[in-house]
């Protein structure tokens, strides 16, 4: 039983004018689940019907029953949506934008949890005169509407050579989620003791040496929340690929998005529905089988701020 | 000559991160600004005309679609307000009934893991005027109910309102969760010794107790309607017509579609004259939260 219950109880005891509370479910208690089914039935709904669309022949979509299930079960959509569905002219289905989203992200993770940690880790532990200003900057830097800044970026990494390639992506994720997670860090680290980084300094140790011996292998929870955070936000996101991406280096979202809008004649619904999934499986495998972890990430910063 | 250098250390960490922010950010937004008083079309020129520099600006408000654009986002604001209402009741409820809380909580979640691209895909296809819910409703004799919203310019934003709410909800709820778990349990059984009714409980005792959370979840939530985007592209692609049209949408459409690079530097400007003015009372709200965490 609950917290309050028990404590509820407690002082029913000791309050004898109370009626004592029955054992079993209340009335209540039920009418609270049968609400929340209902809601939980609202957000199972979309996934049901991409689910079972997805298995569907086109056959039995066009009887316009939604709700139902596949049958005959069909794989075909899903061998499509991955191998051969066309996106503008070209057909090679999602596992272009699969590996291009792959490619962008393992450079873009390593790219910027470096550059956050070590300077969420300057910021908190050593005595940077300017630090309180530099967070601020930051702190507004994190939540700009980025078409604020496209035209620029897209103008230097022109001329930097990167526009349109992989690399390009992936280090423009990097940088815009600089702030965001240098504030995580930076949040993180200031809980850290201050006598285990004046015994460290003590010890001459330098500024790497005491990060990479001492904050480093104090830091793996926090490494694995912000890793998740940018392993969702950089798959899921479609902005970013969509103006710094070029023929071929588009990654999956985009590529999605062009597969749903391209129809020539009928739309493929099943097709497009197993697009969807084969996109949403990798964040929502790391939700179900990591989801502490991912709700520390999404309300990390929210609460901090 | 050791203790120098590790003194130096910390600024030269810092290095890349201050380019950073001066180049891609600080630089980008004084350049965005200055080149929104040009007359860049395709490209970037410097001279401004100072006889008639807001001219950008003046265009912008004449613009219906800018127009159409901004009463979206109102809407879209509103709307999404339910995103906050609906996150509340569900921790509510969760709270009070631990049994099943796990899994509802995953349940009310999962959405804010898929993307916002997928989340429009698959709800534009349950909107789907043949084949979709109104089909399967019509079919079971229910004719009156009409669900092909994103085909009509006065109620495709709806559409696009229900589908940010199912996706969003949940991140309110984890929020409005943890701030019901920070109040003090006494509290709960005092109400219940004091007899107070369980809707003045909330009304009276838990919501003004909660008022840093909501606020927080309101500006998150301004932030992120100010930069819609993906959800529209996905649903309607701006249609039918300019009928979802939002300012992000807007914005991108005049750079990439009219190549009208002062254009959309004009119209991103506002955009982030709107996120300062949301952005505000959240710089407020921070100094007054550490103010009473001192105090």
């Amino acid at each position: 039983m609950s917290m309050v219950m028990q404590s509820g109880e407690a002082l029913v005891d000791s309050a004898p004018r109370f009626p004592r509370k029955r054992k079993g479910i209340s009335g209540r208690s039920i009418a609270i689940l049968v609400f929340l089914s209902i809601c939980a039935a609202f957000f199972m709904v979309p996934l049901y019907v991409i689910i079972t669309t997805s298995f569907k022949t086109m056959e039995q979509i066009r009887e316009g029953a939604i709700f139902s299930l596949p049958s005959p079960i069909t794989i075909e959509p899903w061998i499509n949506a991955w191998d051969n569905a066309c996106s503008g002219i070209r057909c090679e289905g999602l596992k272009v934008g699969f590996w291009n989203s792959v490619a962008i992200l393992l450079p873009s993770l390593a790219l910027s949890m470096i550059l956050s940690s070590v300077t969420g880790y300057a910021l908190a532990l050593w005595n940077v005169r300017w630090a309180g200003t530099f967070l601020f900057v930051l702190f507004i830097c994190a939540f700009v509407p980025f078409q604020i800044i496209m035209i620029p970026l897209i103008i230097l990494s022109s001329g930097l050579k990167v526009y349109g390639t992989i690399w390009g992506i992936a280090i423009i994720h990097a940088v815009l989620s600089m702030p965001f997670l240098t504030l995580v860090f930076r949040n993180y680290y200031k809980g850290i003791p201050q006598e285990i980084m004046s015994a460290a300094m003590m010890d001459s140790g330098s500024f790497w040496r005491i990060f990479g011996e001492i904050i480093v292998p104090m830091s793996g929870n926090i490494f694995i929340v912000v890793l998740i955070l940018q392993v969702t936000s950089i798959w899921n996101d479609f902005l970013l690929g969509l103006t710094f991406g070029g023929l071929g280096t588009q990654p999956m979202s985009v590529v999605l998005a062009n597969v749903v809008i391209t129809t020539t004649g009928e739309a493929a619904y099943n097709e497009n529905m197993a697009a969807a999934l084969l996109t949403a499986i990798p964040p929502l495998v790391i939700y179900f089988v990591l989801g502490k972890f991912f709700v520390q990430g999404i309300t990390a910063g929210a609460i901090k701020g | 000559m050791a203790l120098r250098w590790s003194r130096m250390s910390p600024q030269f960490a810092l290095t890349p991160a201050v380019v950073i922010t001066l180049v891609a950010f600080v630089g980008s937004i004084v350049w965005t600004i200055y080149v929104s008083f040009t007359t860049s079309k395709a490209f970037a020129t410097y001279g401004i005309d100072f006889a008639d520099w807001a001219r950008q600006y003046e265009r912008l408000f004449k613009d219906k679609g800018w127009t159409i654009a901004l009463k979206n986002m109102l809407v879209l604001g509103v709307g999404s307000f339910l995103a906050i209402v609906f996150g509340f009741i569900l921790a509510a409820m969760i709270d009070r009934e631990k049994r099943g809380e796990g899994f509802f909580r995953t349940v009310f979640l999962y959405p804010l893991a898929v993307s916002l691209i997928v989340t429009g895909v698959a709800w534009r296809w349950m909107f789907n005027p043949s084949f979709g819910l109104q089909g399967a409703l019509h079919s079971i004799g229910l004719t009156w109910i009409s669900f092909d919203w994103l085909s009509k310019p006065e109620t495709a934003m709806y559409g696009i309102i229900l589908a940010s709410v199912w996706q969003g909800a949940g991140f309110y709820m984890a929020l409005m969760l943890s701030g019901l778990k920070s109040i003090n349990t006494e509290i709960w059984s005092a109400a219940r010794l004091d007899g107070v009714s369980f809707w003045r409980l909330y009304a009276e005792i838990i919501i003004p107790m909660m008022k840093f959370t909501f606020l927080t979840c309101a500006i998150l939530l301004s932030l992120g309607v100010v930069k819609a985007y993906d959800i529209v592209v996905a649903m309607t692609n701006g249609g039918p017509g300019q009928a979802t049209w939002v300012p992000g949408y807007f914005t991108i459409n005049a750079y990439w579609v009219k190549s009208n690079l002062a254009y959309a530097s004009a119209a991103a400007v506002l955009m982030l004259v709107i996120t300062g003015l949301i952005f505000l009372p959240l710089v407020l709200l921070t100094a007054w939260r550490e103010r009473s965490r001192t105090a």
